[in-house]
């Protein structure tokens, strides 16, 4: 089982994570990122930006930017409006969530300029207090976009949480999506424990 | 000697004040339960106990009015509630 948060003190938590669950998370929150790209233009103008002249008004045609940028009224001409205002802020927090946790794992400078290769078996992490909102956030982000790649909540009116679960813990080893499940559980995992440490 | 009237559309005026808005939120099978809860907390500053039995009115009925106030609170809120990644919507109270 992998480990999990602990607090050290009142303001700081630690994890032990192995390198290839670094890793793991460190390529997802790259797709992550990727995903959701760019402010809808390269320079944004501040008084355009302002005046929300620059900002999308449909929803994402990815499902998971959709399932991640929902609309916020049912009403489809509400929902432009105040998308066109608010997907960019909302973006932009996500991004920087994603990075703040990237740059946790990323190998320091000093790993990098060493001579000899990158070899460590574990890689410990301190969080402060500040930094949890993010780490949560960021986490469920990543749960929500494997979900919506696994088909998890596709069915209305099922509890297709457990119909998903069945699905993946039935599959064979070597269904690619059983692998992908596994992480979605895991983090899970890892978000619960965090919440249970800040308890 | 013609008395001029009003007509009811010149004479009344709107005095109904702004219509209160509710923000919605919706069942999610990804979303965990405590998360849900620890959110409800932090976002719109409930006690454990008001954010846990929110948190199960969701799970349990497929939605539930976590907020209510103007339309520019509530576009706050659910703004807030994206950011965490729950699945909240605005809308009038009389929608509902």
């Amino acid at each position: 089982m992998s480990s999990k948060f602990e607090r050290l003190n009142d303001d700081e938590f630690r994890i032990v994570l192995t390198t290839q669950e670094a890793q793991v998370l460190m390529n997802l929150l790259e797709q992550l990122l990727e995903l959701l790209g760019e402010p809808s233009i390269a320079e944004p103008d501040p008084l355009f930006n302002l005046l929300g002249l620059n900002g999308n008004e449909t929803p994402p045609d990815d499902p998971v930017l959709r399932r991640l940028l929902p609309n916020a009224y049912q009403d489809e001409k509400e929902a432009s409006e105040f998308r066109r205002y608010t997907e960019d802020g909302l973006r932009e927090k996500k991004r920087a969530n994603a990075h703040l946790i990237y740059q946790a794992l990323a190998p320091s400078e000093e790993e990098w300029s060493a001579d000899q290769p990158l070899e460590r078996a574990t890689i410990e992490l301190s969080i402060k207090l500040v930094d949890v909102a993010s780490w949560l956030s960021s986490l469920n982000d990543l749960r929500l976009a494997l979900a919506v790649r696994l088909g998890i909540g596709d069915k209305e009116g099922t509890d297709s949480s457990s119909e998903g679960k069945a699905r993946y813990e039935l599959a064979t080893e070597s269904d690619p999506m059983k692998a992908v499940y596994a992480v979605y559980s895991w983090l899970g995992w890892l978000q619960q424990s965090l919440l249970e440490a800040i308890e | 000697m013609a008395q001029s009237t009003l007509t009811d559309s010149e004479t009344e005026i709107d005095l109904k004040p702004d219509r209160p808005w509710i923000c919605v939120v919706w069942d999610d099978p990804v979303n965990l339960m405590t998360y849900v809860t620890h959110v409800f907390m932090v976002v719109l500053g409930y006690s454990k106990e008001k954010a846990h039995e929110l948190m199960l009115k969701v799970h349990n009925e497929g939605r539930a009015t976590v907020s209510s106030g103007t339309r520019e609170e509530m576009e706050r809120d659910v703004q807030r509630l994206h950011e965490y990644g729950l699945w909240a919507t605005i809308q009038r109270a009389d929608e509902l």
